[in-house]
Parts: structure tokens; C-alpha cells; sequence
């Protein structure tokens, strides 16, 4: 009853507020990329090509939130029909990828991500038509656009590709981890759901928005240096590749007062798990108001570190604790740094979405149950493909390092991710975990492929050098 | 005594391989598994981090105590092994112990359908009938049509129906977890028995030994022999290809030869041949020259390797003597500068059989050394060809085929776990409380439920559909309530 009065108290403009703020953010972001556009010049390309992709998968977006917000039947379908051009773009895109390069698009981290958002659109538009669960574009969407701006920021040049990664077994192992792992991120976005669906309470998502931005920034505030920088790595605009001082050690440049911005930022998006847990201690009700209105705080400070640090990134030179010279840095730089800020923002929104019009929600999902099966069904795809994926890339590294196992840090994290799911499957089917534990598992399994993906890419050294 | 220190011992035995297959077990097992393996890609590992990076990353204290836990190279510490072993044991423990009871449940399938069990399954329903035989021939027709080949039981006092799919996948986890003992089994063996190694070749050149990790050298009981070696680039100058001939001599005799390239090695005895690396050795392979006679005549090509001597014509030979990859002189001296091939020259000496006399020619003439002048040829640089080596890296894993079958059986197993799906069907005539004969119908399935449920639900919409035509065409009294729910 409480929940409803405060739903209440907000009129529908706050909705509109919404629309508008995602409106604006895609706005910079198109602007973003069309600055990209303008330096290409030639018209059919991959990069113009993902450059549509983007503006409709944008569209769907903003119409899957704005269904989100105000239940409106008519905008599920022209946000499918949005995502439907999104695809088809995204298709041409990929072909001409494939067509460009003779090889299929896996080679590098552009061409993954790629193969991934147009995966992601696919399942989208199966849940959606298949399962039913329309407001899974809610999710899906903004992970999609997140992926194809930071691919208008990364390279695009064709590369050949160099003697080991010139296999068949390559590309199934390539594949199979694409299909995988978006079977995985729709697991995610489904447990999500079931959480709201099964009443899970808006304070948790209000602390687990928190977590999520503090872990963001703690990764992000790694790359302090002392008097407030923050350290990127060098990017050499001519060979459009990262810098390196010594094999395998890149060379890393400080960006001044940067660093003072995101520990700013790490205290607002803290702020509103420090208020909630002062909240469960004491039970005052004013604290949970206070929280939220931090976490709309948090966005807006979010949003300006991310134009801080594109600003800066994109333009001026900077000098390094190792080398001396001035050095310049790029957005492809740092496609970690990026993506985290930019997902932070999105999570915020969707705790907002969440916050102002969950009896909406709730009423479109599908029933908990139903949720709850789809989640495990998903999982049932994803883990014969994580399977097939880990013995694809032993076969691989079997002809071609002579060894189908080496402990290297990727191959490591894909078999914790392996158990992870393997752990989930087990306790569901012999000790008849539904539900919340299930759900909270499924979550686990996605962070740890996000790690795998990711994480072990920029944080840990090893021989998946490539991707 | 004897006898109860036994029993006690077999008591605690039995309790040990009890919890073992306890699935708490294997679950504390896995976290166990999962935190010590992200452990070990976050602590830098030996040996593919060298000692001087060790000790600039950690502390001399921090890296005793790394190195005394058995941090620094988790994958191969034995407690990591025997914490695989444990979650060996434990897969087999668990197996063990499920196993007879799904095998009851798979050779001794339950058929027949007593009361309690007609009343305990969650999906069945009830449809009056007329006539016993009739219902059941039409129920077996629509089983039969969805797939179930439908089996008649026949006890003392009933008559009933049992029709099944997919019955096996009942027994597919255990298909799973006996793959995964494969893929260990493999893994077991060839750390073990397995080995790695290294072997550096030139062209035309053989070896019957590698060197292994630890730096000794391992007979391979046959030779290798590098036929040639090359590096092809893309227009941009990244590499596309290297390449190496090999020829294995067994016994002296030649009995395989295959080029490889990277992802594609040679396969010997078990023994893998695997393009790593490729590289100038600074030594000259050939040289090739023209070489213009004095008096006229026409040119000719000449192919010379180091201290080879070519015959010009019946009367003059030529010997490379010398190659320096990158010369410079001083002080009145050749030296070699480095083993660049930066700046080339070479010393020839041509000979005269008939007055026996020699000269030095140096190409590029040199002054105060070449006595150019008086050689009867002179000679021109066409083409340099340097020698290449060809870094192979060997491997012996026997173990391997096991994991491969491993793969496979696990691939097959969790395709049958996951997407085949036991559904087992009865029907049985039955009479309920108040005397009227009924067709009971049940079914069930061990995963899926949901989408069974849908199943179930239109396998008796259509056995309803079907009693209605039937009892239309043969009776006269039309029925008029067929709500069996």
C-alpha cells in the first residue's frame, strides 16, 4: 500500500521526465557515433550500416522503456518492428563484415561484439514472439545499444588475421561462446524479472543498483594514480593500435583530475547503499526517500563523468610515469572504462524505471512460475553451448599450441563459469531449488561470464591475447 | 574384537563414502574447485612468469609465503590434484550410490495402475464411457499416433494401457558424469605420462632428440628431418603463414612427409610436430652470382653455398670462402658486425688450374683486400639466400583420446539430459464412486513439466474428440456429457 501511495504521488510526467532523459542520452550517443560517420565517408559500409542498427535498436529502447512505463500495447509493437530493422541492418552489417574480410566476424573484440549484439537481437525477438515476455527489450535493448557505441569507438579496420587464428575450430569456438553467453545474458534479464515479478522488495534492487555502480567504480578507480589522475592506456591514432613499452606491457598515460571525478562519483552512487543500510537498521522510512533521490543524483554526476572522460579521451595528450613524451589516448583505449560507465547509467535508469512504475511492469510480465521456467530453459541452451564452446576451444588450442589445456586465466574463468551453471542445474534438479535461490544463481552465472568476457580480457594477462 | 574393530572400520568406511556422495559435498567440492582456480589466475603463476617479474611483483615475505602455499603454480600443486581426485571420487560416489534406484526405475518400469497411484499422479483425468474394449482400442490409436507405442497389461482382475518415450534419458546423467570421468581419466594420464619439448632445425637439417621443459634431452626413437622453411606475408607485411617441410626417418628409412603450418601439425608414433616459431639464423643458405668471363664469352648464373666450389669452365673454379652478414672495416680489418643481414659481402677465390693460381674476389669489392683485377672472372650479387630455422614444439599427450571421447559422450549425454524427455502414459477403465465406468487417463514426464502438461492436455482432448465420433456412429443414444474433469 505504501509502494502504491508513493507511485501515486508521482504524476505522469515523471514518465515523460524518463522518456525525455533516455531521449537526450541517445541523443549524445548518436551524436557520438555520427562524428564517426562524417571522418569514414563512404555511405555503404559496416560501420554506416551499424550506425542504422543503432538508430533503431535505440528506437526499440526507448519504446520497450517507454512500453515499461506506461503499458501501452501499441508501443511493444513498433518497438519489435524497430528491433526487427535494427536486425536486418545489423545482418547487413555482419555480412559485410564477413564479405570485406573473407573470415568470419569473431576475430577481434569489434567483430565479437558484433556477432553478440546481433545474437542478443535475435533471442530478443524469440522471447518476445516465442515466450511471451515482452518487456524483455526493456533489458536486452540497452546491452545491445551499449555494445554497438562502444564498437563505433573501438577500430573497425579489417585485419588479416594473423597464422593461429586461422582455423575452422576457431569459428565454432567463437560461435558457440556468442550464442552462449547471449543465452546467457537472456537467463540474466529473465531472473531479473522473476525478482520483480516475485516481489522482491524495490529497496534490494535500490542496494543491488548501488553494489553494481560501486563495483563499477572500484574497477574503474583501479587505474588511480596519485594527484587525482587516472591512467589509460596509449592509443597510436596512426597504426590504430594500443602502445606498448615492452612485449606484452602497455603503456599507460595519466589523465589528470580525472581520477578526483570518479572517487566523486564512487561516493554518490555509495551514498544510497549507505543510506539503506542505515534504513534496515533503523527503519526510518524517509531514509529509502532520500536514497532514491540520490541515485537520480548519482545519474546526472554518471553522466558527467562519462562526458568528462570522453571529452578527454577523445581529444589532448598526456604524459606517463614510464616513458617520457606526451602521448595521446583513445575511447578504443579503454572499452572497459566505457562500457562500465556507460552501464552504470543504464542500470540506474532501469532502477528508476523500476521504482516509478513497478505495478506496470508487474502487470506485463508473464506469472513468477512461468518466468521461472523460461530462466531454466534458458539455462538448459546455454550450458550444452558452454560445454560444446570449452571443448571447441581445447580442440583449437590443441592444434594449435599442442596442449588442449593450459590454465591460462581464459581458459579458467570458462570453466568456472562451466561449474557455476553446472552448480545451478544440480541444485535444481536434486534439491528442487526454484525461485529466489535460482534466480540469484542465474545472476551469479551471468557476472562470472561477464567477468570471462571482459574482465579476463583487461585484467588478467594470458594467451587469449587476441580478443 | 577383531570382528567389531572391523565392523567399526567399515562403519566409518561406509559413512565416509556415504558423505562423499552427498551432494553437499560436491557442492562445497566445486566452490572449493572454483575459488582456489580464480585464485590461480589472479596470483601470477610459474613457470610462465619468470623469476625476475615474481620477485618485482611480490615481496620477498609475500613470495615465500605464496611459494611455500603452493600459490605460485596452483594447476600443478598436488593438494590442487587431490582436490580434483576428491571431486573424482565424489562424482563416482554419487553415481554409485543413485544408480541402482534409477536402474529399478529403468528396467522395471511401473506399468500397471493401482488406486493410490491412479489418485497420487498430478496429471490424470477421468471420461465416462459406454464400453470398456472400445475406449481402450481408440485410446491406444491416439497414443500410438503421438508416439507412444502403447502396451497392453493384463492382470488378474484388469486390462490397461502403458505407453513411454524416451525412456533412457532417465539414465543420461549418469552417461554425463561418466564423460566427465573420461575427460579426467585423460587429463590424469597425461600428466603423467605426457610430455612437451622443443626442437630448433635448420634446412636440411635432422634430429632424433627434443628438449623437454625441464631442459633435458628425450629420444623421440626416430629423427626429424626440415626439408625447408618459409614465412608468407599479406600485403600490409603481417604474417600470413609459416610453414615448415618435415620428413620423418624411421630407422634411416623415410616413411612420412608432410608440410605444416600453424593449427596444423605433424602426428607421428603420438608425437605432435607443431609450427612455434620461425627465424633467420644469420648464416648464408646461397648465394647466387653472375659470373662474366674476361674474354667475352656469355655470362653465366652460379648457385654457391659456403665453402662450395663451383667449376666455371674446365679450367677455373670458384670457392665461397667467406661470408660476413654485416661487415665493416677498421683499422685495416674485416670484422663482422653483427649477424644482421645488413650489410653483406663475401670473399670468393677463384682458381686457375692451369697456372695454379688464386685470387680473392670480394663482392662488393673492398680496396686493400680484392684483387678484383686480376681474377679472369668477375661476379655480380643476383640473389642472397639466407638460412632459416624452424622452431617446433613437440608434444606427447596419450591421455587425449580420452578426452575427446570424453567431449563426445558429454555432448551426447547432456543433448539426451536436457532435450529428451521420459513421458510415460496410462489408461485403464475404471469404475468411481458411484459405480459408472470411467476411462482413467494419466501421464507424466521427468522434465518439461509444463510443456507436457500442454501435451496431456490436447492427447485428451483428442481421445474425447475421438469417443464422441465413434459413440455417434455406433450408438444411438447420442452422449451428451463428456465433461470427464
Amino acid at each position: 500500500m505504501a509502494r502504491l501511495a508513493r507511485a501515486e504521488q508521482h504524476p505522469a510526467a515523471t514518465g515523460t521526465t524518463l522518456v525525455v532523459m533516455v531521449g537526450l542520452g541517445v541523443a549524445f550517443l548518436l551524436f557520438m557515433a555520427f562524428l564517426n560517420v562524417i571522418k569514414s565517408g563512404n555511405l555503404l559500409n559496416d560501420s554506416n550500416l551499424l550506425y542504422a542498427a543503432l538508430i533503431f535498436y535505440s528506437g526499440a529502447g526507448t519504446l520497450y522503456l517507454g512500453f515499461g512505463v506506461t503499458g501501452i500495447p501499441s508501443y511493444v509493437r513498433f518497438a519489435s518492428l524497430a528491433t526487427w530493422a535494427g536486425l536486418i541492418a545489423n545482418t547487413g552489417a555482419v555480412a559485410h563484415r564477413w564479405y570485406e574480410s573473407g573470415h568470419p566476424p569473431f576475430a577481434s573484440i569489434y567483430e565479437m561484439l558484433l556477432s553478440f549484439v546481433w545474437t542478443l537481437a535475435v533471442l530478443t525477438l524469440i522471447a518476445e514472439k516465442k515466450f511471451g515476455v515482452k518487456v524483455i527489450g526493456t533489458v536486452t535493448m540497452p546491452v545491445a545499444i551499449v555494445g554497438v557505441v562502444l564498437m563505433q569507438l573501438l577500430r573497425t579496420e579489417v585485419h588479416p588475421l594473423v597464422p593461429a587464428l586461422q582455423s575452422t575450430w576457431l569459428h565454432v569456438h567463437v560461435t558457440l561462446a556468442m550464442l552462449a553467453y547471449a543465452a546467457c545474458a537472456l537467463s540474466f534479464a529473465l531472473a531479473m524479472m522473476f525478482l520483480i515479478k516475485d516481489k522482491m522488495k524495490t529497496e534490494t534492487f535500490l542496494a543491488a543498483t548501488s553494489l553494481f555502480g560501486i563495483g563499477t567504480y572500484l574497477g574503474v578507480l583501479t587505474r588511480f594514480e596519485k594527484w587525482g589522475g587516472l591512467s589509460v592506456i596509449a592509443w597510436d591514432p596512426e597504426r590504430k593500435s594500443e602502445m606498448f613499452i615492452a612485449k606484452g606491457a602497455r603503456l599507460f598515460i595519466v589523465i589528470p583530475d580525472l581520477g578526483w571525478l570518479m572517487l566523486l562519483v564512487l561516493a554518490a552512487v555509495a551514498a544510497p547503499l549507505a543510506l539503506y543500510l542505515v534504513w534496515r537498521k533503523t527503519g526510518k522510512e524517509n531514509l529509502i526517500d532520500i536514497a532514491n533521490r540520490a541515485v537520480f543524483v548519482s545519474i546526472l554526476l554518471q553522466v558527467l563523468a562519462l562526458v568528462f572522460f570522453l571529452l578527454r579521451a577523445r581529444d589532448g595528450r598526456y604524459g606517463s610515469l614510464d616513458a617520457d613524451g606526451l602521448f595521446s589516448t583513445s575511447l578504443a583505449a579503454s572499452p572497459f572504462i566505457l562500457s562500465g560507465l556507460v552501464g552504470g547509467i543504464f542500470v540506474s535508469l532501469l532502477y528508476l524505471l523500476l521504482l516509478w512504475r513497478r505495478q506496470d511492469l508487474e502487470r506485463m510480465l508473464p506469472s513468477a512460475e512461468e518466468l521461472d521456467r523460461i530462466t531454466y530453459k534458458t539455462i538448459a541452451i546455454a550450458f550444452p553451448l558452454l560445454t560444446l564452446m570449452i571443448a571447441a576451444g581445447a580442440y583449437w588450442a590443441n592444434r594449435t599450441w599442442g596442449s588442449y589445456w593450459s590454465w591460462d586465466p581464459k581458459e579458467t574463468w570458462a570453466a568456472i563459469t562451466w561449474l557455476v551453471y553446472a552448480g545451478y542445474l544440480h541444485m535444481r534438479v536434486t534439491r528442487g531449488w526454484r525461485g529466489r535461490r535460482a534466480a540469484y544463481f542465474a545472476i551469479l552465472g551471468f557476472a562470472v561470464v561477464m567477468f570471462t568476457f571482459f574482465g579476463v580480457t583487461y585484467l588478467l594477462p594470458g594467451l587469449h591475447a587476441y580478443a | 574384537m577383531a570382528a567389531t574393530a572391523h565392523s567399526a572400520l567399515w562403519k566409518t568406511v561406509r559413512k565416509f563414502w556415504q558423505s562423499l556422495g552427498a551432494i553437499k559435498t560436491g557442492v562445497v567440492l566445486l566452490i572449493l574447485v572454483v575459488i582456489i582456480s580464480a585464485a590461480g589466475t589472479v596470483i601470477l603463476q610459474r613457470p610462465a612468469t619468470d623469476a625476475d617479474e615474481m620477485q618485482r611483483a611480490y615481496s620477498p615475505q609475500v613470495l615465500r609465503l605464496l611459494d611455500g602455499a603452493g600459490l605460485t603454480d596452483v594447476f600443478h600443486a598436488r593438494w590442487f590434484v587431490l582436490l580434483l581426485s576428491l571431486v573424482s571420487l565424489s562424482i563416482i560416489a554419487a553415481s554409485l550410490q543413485r544408480f541402482p534406484n534409477s536402474w529399478r526405475f529403468f528396467s522395471r518400469p511401473y506399468k500397471s495402475t493401482d488406486e493410490s497411484f491412479r489418485n497420487a499422479l498430478p496429471n490424470h483425468v477421468l471420461i465416462p464411457i459406454k464400453d470398456e474394449e472400445q475406449a481402450l482400442s481408440i485410446t491406444e490409436r491416439v497414443f500410438q499416433k503421438a508416439g507412444f507405442r502403447a502396451e497392453h497389461i493384463v492382470r488378474e482382475s484388469s486390462f490397461s494401457l502403458f505407453g513411454e518415450r524416451h525412456r533412457f534419458s532417465e539414465l543420461a546423467v549418469y552417461i554425463v558424469h561418466a564423460s566427465l570421468l573420461l575427460i579426467f581419466l585423460g587429463g590424469i594420464v597425461d600428466a603423467l605420462y605426457g610430455w612437451r619439448g622443443f626442437v630448433t632445425l635448420n634446412r636440411g637439417q635432422q634430429s632424433s632428440q627434443v628438449e623437454a621443459q625441464n631442459g633435458s634431452k628425450r629420444n623421440l626413437g626416430f629423427a626429424v628431418r626440415c626439408d625447408g622453411a618459409g614465412q608468407e606475408n599479406y600485403a600490409d607485411g603481417t604474417p600470413k603463414r609459416w610453414w615448415s617441410d618435415l620428413v620423418v626417418l624411421d630407422n634411416g628409412r623415410e616413411t612420412l612427409r608432410k608440410q605444416i603450418v600453424v593449427n596444423d601439425p605433424l602426428v607421428y608414433r603420438g608425437i605432435r610436430f607443431y609450427q612455434a616459431s620461425y627465424g633467420s639464423t644469420g648464416k648464408l643458405d646461397k648465394l647466387v652470382l653472375i659470373a662474366t668471363p674476361r674474354d667475352g664469352s656469355a655470362p653465366k648464373d652460379v648457385a654457391i653455398a659456403l665453402n662450395e666450389t663451383v667449376p666455371l669452365d674446365p679450367d677455373t673454379t670458384v670457392r665461397l670462402a667467406e661470408f660476413i652478414p654485416d661487415y665493416v672495416v677498421r683499422d685495416g680489418q674485416i670484422y663482422a658486425r653483427s649477424s644482421d643481414l645488413e650489410n653483406p659481402a663475401a670473399r670468393l677465390v677463384v682458381e686457375s688450374r692451369k697456372s695454379n693460381h688464386a685470387v680473392d674476389f670480394w663482392l662488393p669489392s673492398i680496396p686493400g683486400f680484392e684483387q678484383n683485377a686480376s681474377s679472369p672472372y668477375t661476379f655480380e650479387g643476383k640473389d642472397l639466400q639466407m638460412a632459416y630455422f624452424t622452431g617446433l614444439e613437440v608434444s606427447h599427450e596419450p591421455g587425449q583420446w580420452s578426452v575427446w571421447a570424453g567431449v563426445l559422450v558429454m555432448g551426447l549425454g547432456l543433448a539426451v539430459v536436457f532435450y529428451f524427455v521420459h513421458i510415460r502414459v496410462w489408461a485403464a477403465p475404471v469404475r468411481d464412486a458411484r459405480g459408472q465406468l470411467m476411462l482413467w487417463i494419466g501421464g507424466t514426464a521427468n522434465k518439461n513439466k509444463d510443456v507436457f502438461e500442454q501435451r496431456f492436455r490436447e492427447l485428451v482432448e483428442q481421445i474425447k474428440t475421438e469417443l464422441k465420433v465413434s459413440s455417434k456412429a455406433g450408438a444411438e443414444t447420442p452422449v451428451t456429457s463428456l465433461a470427464g474433469k
